[in-house]
């Protein structure tokens, strides 16, 4: 019996409707991120039309666009949501941004008032609306310390009693009042940090990585190689850069 | 009133000078003359006896406004046009005041206006233009309008304000069919401007327009234009011009004339810039235009500030290029001819947001020597997962720059600085040229 491929599959969802503002960067992040350990990566894109075998991802990444991508996305992503639950139930890591991270939820409310049903991924709510919040962004992640991004949305999310990925330290979060951010709980992370996250936050990177590999059983040949220590470096600056004096509109 | 209008235009001019003496040329005097006197603007941009030209989009503005009143100076006309980046009320304010006469007259038959497109719908209705020239929709600023569609909305509203002439750029998502999405009126003749497919398709980047989801009527390219880019051989282009009076669609080719343009820099974005002024030109003058001088006017051009400008330094040539937004980057980035040997990058919070960074193709560069400016962290980790090396980041700018231009000139080319627009601005200081006048910042 032929030994099992030592690849990690990342499946990207939607790149051309939902990719904006730099967000592909965050699979080229975990692709290089792994490719420099030594463990091979493959990206498979999914834009809709035939259905892929989706059960080979280890790992999911969808990000965010304008609402009119996200109408746009809405239907296909209902196409493929029992696949999408599938492999959240099975414990494959997701990353959902923005957009993405609605549309994989129960339910988004639009301004309107008209309701779209989500895939189900994640059991959280949507409410389109309110003042629009555009500026830094600067969470305390109880697992990861400070986690810095850039946060430009129109819409509130009701996460219930789940786990987020921190408290608010500057920005809004996911409700009128800052509190809390996003959604983490096991393999779930889901933000309305837009842009490459990851570039700043490689902590976070690390740890979908993770939760994908141990899941295969996959190994890194070098788990910190100097490229990768260099970059950390410069990202650790980025996020001090970002916290010592957040901006926003 | 008459005397309202004195009195704004003697404080803004003496604000004007002040601030000048000061070093910071602004929109503040625009500013000041408009709370004396509301109606200071509005009132003087009526008096223009050939009405108003409004040049909008994401990307390109000041060059073409700059080509397109040049092109209508070659006619004889006399025009009143905005500096590049003054395309806010104070900024056209501003630009009045130094021309008008203490009633407030202005001598001028035409105003070639550049206008910032998240103010396009109050300028459209302060200056009522006769000819609104769109350029493009690109992702330019999205921290400040969100979304490509709502700077769509935006500028659907500018050009249904035009009564006379309405020209689009056929090679862009959202411009295409504008003219369909907008009420007609049978006043309004529309043209578009556009490139053959081998160039359009060939700028490696094609012309970076934003992606567009949902219906649209037509596709980029589809509709006839009355001025194309036929040719383009470095910073040189060949226009095909249709015969005014000739319906567009119905043109054989053997009609049109060409004519050869010099270009600001080389890259199809300029040829586009220049098929737009021409196309401009075009509507406005009817059949006083003489496709001949466009070629006169844009030969004598000076480059228009902060894009492509070579800065003198002890001696040595800088080029800067501005880095104004993702698309104008990936294009200027795509005209260097070779990756720049000296490369200094220098952005600040100006640029709130650089996640667009990692949509950027950087492979023009081989190496960057030094960055800074409060963005210069995350501008290095996107170059260490693209594997082009850093040599040094340095927050503090002064140091930064010092160290950069310490280095021995390159063996050949110059020295490359590409900025944000408050960076340059900064630096420009630090280096001690004269700033800017005009104000609000594009
Ligand atoms: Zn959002």
């Amino acid at each position: 019996m032929a030994a099992a491929p030592q690849t990690l599959r990342i499946l990207h969802l939607f790149p051309r409707l939902l990719g904006l503002n730099g967000e592909s960067g965050n699979v080229d992040i975990l692709r290089l991120r792994s490719e420099w350990r030594g463990l091979p990566v493959e990206v498979i894109a999914y834009d809709g039309g035939a259905p892929l075998r989706f059960d080979d991802a280890d790992l999911v990444f969808i990000g965010s666009g304008p609402v009119s991508a996200e109408l746009l996305a809405h239907p296909l992503v209902l196409a493929i949501a029992p696949d999408l639950k599938q492999l959240a139930a099975d414990g494959r890591p997701f990353l959902a941004i923005g957009a993405g991270f609605q549309l994989l939820g129960d339910r988004i409310t639009l301004e309107g008032g008209e309701v779209l049903e989500g895939a189900g991924v994640f059991p959280i709510t949507t409410r389109h609306g309110g003042t629009r919040v555009v500026g830094d962004f600067v969470v305390e992640s109880p697992r990861l310390g400070t986690v810095v991004g850039f946060e430009n949305r129109g819409s509130f999310v009701d996460v219930g009693p789940h786990g987020t990925l921190g408290r608010v330290v500057y920005g809004r979060g996911n409700t009128e009042t800052p509190g809390e951010e996003g959604f983490w709980e096991d393999n779930l992370l889901g933000t309305h940090m837009h842009g490459p996250i990851l570039a700043n936050n490689p902590g976070l990177a690390d740890s979908l990585l993770d939760t994908a590999r141990s899941r295969r059983g996959l190994q890194y040949t070098d788990a910190a190689p100097e490229a990768l220590r260099s970059i950390d470096e410069r990202a650790r600056h980025a996020r001090g850069t970002i916290a010592a004096s957040p901006l926003s509109e | 009133m008459a005397i309202r209008t004195t009195a704004a235009v003697l404080v803004g001019r003496a604000v004007r000078v002040a601030a000048r003496l000061r070093g910071g040329g602004s929109a503040i005097p625009g500013n000041i003359a408009l709370k004396i006197d509301p109606g200071f603007l509005e009132r003087t941009i009526a008096s223009i006896p050939d009405g108003v030209v409004a040049v909008s989009g994401s990307n390109g503005k000041s060059t073409t406004t700059n080509m397109l009143a040049a092109i209508i100076r070659a006619h004889g006309l006399k025009v009143f046009t905005n500096p590049s980046g003054g395309n806010l009320p104070q900024g056209i304010a501003s630009a009045l005041l130094s021309e008008v006469t203490v009633s407030g007259r202005l001598d001028a038959d035409i105003a070639i206006l550049e206008i910032d497109e998240g103010y396009g719908t109050r300028l459209a209705e302060l200056l009522k233009p006769k000819t609104v020239l769109l350029l493009n929709i690109q992702i330019d600023q999205l921290n400040r309008y969100h979304e490509p569609d709502r700077v769509a909305a935006m500028l659907g509203r500018v050009a249904a304000a035009s009564t006379d002439g309405l020209i689009l750029n056929r090679e862009d998502n959202f411009l295409v069919d504008l003219d369909a999405q907008i009420p007609g009126r049978p006043s309004r003749t529309v043209s578009f401007f556009g490139g053959v497919p081998s160039l359009v398709d060939g700028a490696s980047h094609g012309v970076a327009s934003a992606d567009r989801f949902g219906a649209a009527s037509a596709v980029p390219g589809s509709r006839p234009a009355a001025v194309e880019v036929v040719a383009l051989d470095g910073a040189r282009a060949t226009l095909a011009i249709t015969p005014v009076g000739t319906p567009d669609g119905d043109t054989d080719a053997a009609a049109r004339t060409e004519i050869e343009v010099r270009l600001p820099a080389r890259g199809m974005h300029y040829a586009l810039d220049a098929a737009g002024a021409a196309a401009a030109a075009r509507s406005v003058l009817g059949d006083r235009f003489r496709p001949e001088l466009v070629s006169r006017a844009l030969d004598t051009l000076e480059t228009v500030y902060g894009r492509g400008e070579l800065l003198e330094v002890e001696g040595e040539q800088i080029e800067i290029i501005m880095m104004k937004n993702p698309a104008s980057l990936q294009l200027n980035l795509d005209s260097l001819e070779t990756a720049p040997e000296q490369v200094f990058l220098a952005v600040d919070e100006g640029t709130p947001d650089p996640s667009w960074i990692y949509d950027i193709d950087f492979s023009a560069l081989d190496h960057v020597d030094g960055i800074t400016g409060s963005k210069a962290w995350q501008f290095a980790v996107r170059f260490g997962y693209l594997g082009i090396p850093v040599v040094a980041v340095d927050l503090d700018v002064k140091a930064a720059l010092k160290q950069f231009l310490a280095l021995p000139r390159p063996a050949s080319g110059h020295k490359v600085m590409i900025l944000n627009y408050e960076q340059m601005m900064l630096i420009r200081k630090i280096l001690g040229f004269k700033e800017l006048e005009g104000g609000g910042a594009a």
